[in-house]
């Protein structure tokens, strides 16, 4: 609860929608039971017309509210293994580029720079394509082409922290150099990276939504991406199965970042 | 007040004649007075590599190149045999199937000036289509020379009896002409004749701009007076393919075939005044929607599950949710509007989920714990949006009835190699082209031995000796009947041993402004000259 109190307004109202949204994602089997691709009505009902279809239904009549439940499941599944991963990876690199310097440090933040003149939405563009489509790869696909700014921003931090003399205490009682960078270094460079977390769910929640819309997401799971590209077809007779995954999509990413920028205003994350 | 009155008289007179003389200046327009001149702005389809109608016989390649090389003839409503005459006037096969003589045009020249003779068509014949072209290379197997005693006459020779019912009918797809003053002694696949066409078409190449534009020139000296009527066909590409509907509405193209327009939209944009959609013009590239099969897959070379997934398909629901009624429901490999060949006296497999389980029951596939019987890989062809749903629709049919279909999604170039390569499939969704003749595209489905990499053939590893005999057999009938009786015996032991399944036939949509006149007049009517095509000013 303390970090409840801790909160402005804004990450309160971040933290109450997201967790809105996994409990949506966790009760999706329970409020819309079965397979969410399942055909279960007219084609393009509209919304509120028929009980059954709250949000009405899309052009073979699949369940719109179903999909979008379900969708929330894809959605955050993917969005926070993504940028949990490019996380780890990105300040691990950080921390050993920074602690190691020299040629260890040229080699790492070379190529960290190669994968970020990259845009990350092409990189995971392409990884797809080599690998295809399924939950694991997308993961693996987004996580290449964010965990570069981890990366820097750990280094950055790690370059300052090595010189403190809580290293220099560590290094004089032995402790092996890894052991240094890990346990002494990374937890406190730590923090910097972690508030960067929100801009890497928003946008690995982005850039999935971006290759389900192009057809690289998984075909045998829904998600709003792909939802907004089959309405596309159809967005000037049923604009509704482009638009509800739509506002889907943007109360997604500003919860995300309502949330990341009460916690680093809170906890003074940011560096 | 009487000046008033004459007034008014001399003003409703006026009016009046003026009214009568502008409906039948209406009336004239629209039937016999086309305007010359002008420019047709089209919604551009694809740029193909090789834009050559001579080597690729694809619509991609026909939709702009037809109107620069032409056929020997081109499908016509009301012509004998389906046919009007375009290069060659008259056509005739020999009674041993040894022979074909094609009297040809006089006074036609290419456009760089040159006269076109019966060495053109010698040359394209055997260099061009028999060895290079994706179709010519079946139809054209055993020709074997080209006579031609003088500059009007060709006579094709072929080494085995080749039924001239099938050069016939193959005639507009495969026989573009070539000259042969440009690509003898050159390499023809990479002559840049194939770029910048050379033909005798009513229209020159102008330009081609990738990703923007193809510019068709109106060819002064075309054979046929008075002909071409437009001066320039210009194939715009639109940055957003999707949004061929709003650039008709906004009159920045005037004519989208092949279904730009999405089906979903047809509804909506039928209504809006100024535009006109043509569900004709098509009937001579039938695509057909098929389920394709592994057969090296244990649980399919099972015909009781053949049968099953057969009876799970709900055709009605296909054709009036998928393609909102732009396509008919099939049940063979011949499609109904082929009079010739089609065989309506079939084995039909009704909408039945529940016969479809006992069938899955009676084969030994039980459904498990969790409801399933057995899991397949479904691969839908992501050639049009309709098949990438039929997929979505296949996977929740066989669903219902215990089978657990999982989509694999692929782009163009990996679909192709998963399938008629890798065989890395077991069920698939896909839409060859019946071709006017089903010893074009058609019987490659389902003969045997073929080598893998073929695609849109059999590959998938089913062999039938008794299909197998009767294609071989029709392959060398020259009576026309005899033929036809051998294909009609063909569809009876397809659609009873189902090699794969046919769920609906398809063709395409062509939308545009009202002002663009002589559209959709013959069965290939987008990729054929489009000489006679004006647009109202």
């Amino acid at each position: 609860m303390n970090a409840w109190r801790n909160l402005n307004g804004e990450g309160r109202m971040g933290a109450v929608i997201l967790t809105a949204l996994i409990l949506m994602a966790l009760l999706a089997p329970i409020l819309a039971p079965g397979d969410p691709l399942a055909i279960s009505g007219e084609p393009l009902l509209r919304p509120f017309a028929d009980a059954a279809h709250p949000l009405g239904t899309d052009r073979l009549g699949r369940d719109v509210l179903a999909g979008l439940l379900h969708g929330t499941r894809t959605t955050l599944l993917v969005a926070f293994f993504s940028a949990a991963a490019a996380l780890i990876v990105g300040s691990v690199v950080g921390t050993l580029a920074g602690f190691l310097g020299g040629i260890a440090d040229a080699i790492l933040m070379r190529i960290t720079e190669a994968f970020q003149t990259v845009p990350g939405f092409l990189l995971a563009l392409a990884a797809i394509s080599v690998t295809g489509p399924s939950v694991p790869t997308l993961i693996f696909a987004i996580s290449v082409g964010t965990w570069t700014q981890a990366a820097r921003v750990t280094r950055a931090e790690v370059l300052s922290l090595r010189e403190r003399d809580f290293v220099a205490a560590a290094r004089t009682l032995g402790m092996h150099p890894l052991e240094i960078a890990f346990r002494e270094i990374l937890p406190n460079a730590f923090g910097p990276a972690a508030s960067l977390a929100a801009i890497s769910v928003a946008a690995a929640i982005l850039i999935e939504a971006a290759l389900s819309f192009l057809g690289f997401g998984d075909p045998n799971r829904v998600t709003w991406g792909s939802m907004i590209a089959e309405g596309r077809t159809v967005l000037r007779s049923a604009p509704y199965l482009s638009i509800v995954p739509g506002i889907a999509l943007v109360v997604t990413v500003l919860a995300v970042h309502l949330l990341g920028r009460g916690l680093s205003r809170s906890e003074r994350l940011q560096p | 007040m009487s000046r008033i009155i004459l007034n008014r008289r001399a003003f409703l007179a006026a009016t009046a004649s003026a009214g009568a003389i502008a409906a039948l200046g209406g009336k004239g327009w629209a039937a016999e007075q086309p305007v010359k001149g002008g420019r047709l702005i089209v919604a551009g389809d694809s740029e193909p590599a090789n834009l050559n109608p001579a080597i690729v016989a694809s619509n991609g390649v026909f939709f702009v190149a037809s109107k620069v090389i032409e056929p020997l003839a081109e499908q016509s409503y009301e012509g004998k045999d389906g046919l009007s005459p375009r290069l060659a006037t008259s056509w005739e096969g020999s009674p041993d199937g040894l022979s074909a003589t094609f009297k040809l045009r006089e006074g036609v020249t290419w456009h760089d000036g040159k006269s076109f003779t019966s060495a053109d068509v010698a040359f394209s014949a055997l260099e061009v289509w028999k060895k290079l072209q994706n179709l010519g290379r079946v139809v054209f197997k055993n020709l074997d020379s080209v006579d031609t005693p003088d500059d009007h006459t060709a006579i094709l020779k072929f080494s085995q009896p080749t039924p001239f019912q099938l050069i016939r009918n193959a005639l507009p797809v495969v026989t573009s002409v070539v000259p042969k003053h440009i690509y003898e002694g050159t390499d023809i696949a990479k002559n840049p004749a194939n770029q910048q066409l050379v033909g005798t078409g009513p229209f020159k190449f102008g330009e081609y701009k990738p990703g923007e534009y193809y510019l068709l020139k109106r060819n002064d000296a075309y054979w046929q007076k008075d002909e071409p009527l437009l001066d320039e066909i210009v194939y715009q590409f639109l940055p957003d393919r999707a949004a061929a509907g709003n650039a008709l509405e906004a009159e920045q193209i005037q004519l989208a075939a092949f279904s730009a327009v999405p089906l979903a939209d047809l509804d909506r944009i039928s209504k809006v005044p100024g535009l006109k959609v043509y569900a004709n013009g098509y009937e001579g590239l039938t695509y057909q929607l098929i389920v394709e099969i592994n057969h090296r897959r244990k649980e399919l070379a099972d015909l009781k599950v053949r049968q099953a997934i057969a009876h799970a398909i709900d055709h009605d629901f296909v054709v009036k949710t998928i393609f909102l009624g732009y396509a008919k429901s099939s049940s063979g490999p011949v499609p109904a509007y082929d009079k010739t060949f089609f065989e309506p006296d079939v084995t039909k497999y009704a909408f039945d989920p529940a016969k479809a389980e006992a069938l899955l029951d009676e084969a030994g596939y039980k459904r498990g714990a969790d409801g399933n019987r057995f899991t397949l890989k479904l691969l839908p062809a992501p050639f049009f949006n309709e098949t990438k749903q039929f997929g979505n629709y296949l996977r929740q049919a066989l669903a219902k009835i215990g089978i657990d279909a999982q989509i694999v999604s692929n782009d163009t170039p990996a679909h192709l190699k998963a399938v008629y390569t890798d065989h890395d499939f077991d069920i698939t969704v896909a839409t060859p082209v019946y071709r006017s003749d089903p010893a074009i595209s058609t019987t490659i489905l389902f003969e045997s031995g073929l080598p893998a990499g073929v695609p849109f053939s059999n590959q998938y590893g089913y062999a039938n000796a008794e299909i197998d005999k009767l294609i071989k057999d029709a392959a060398s009938t020259i009576d026309a009947d005899k033929r036809a009786g051998l294909y009609k015996e063909l569809q009876k032991k397809a659609a009873h041993d189902l090699p794969l399944i046919n769920v609906a036939e398809f063709s395409f949509i062509t939308v545009a402004r009202d002002s663009v006149q002589n559209v959709s007049d013959n069965p290939r009517w987008a990729v054929s000259n489009w000489s006679n095509v004006w647009v109202k000013p």
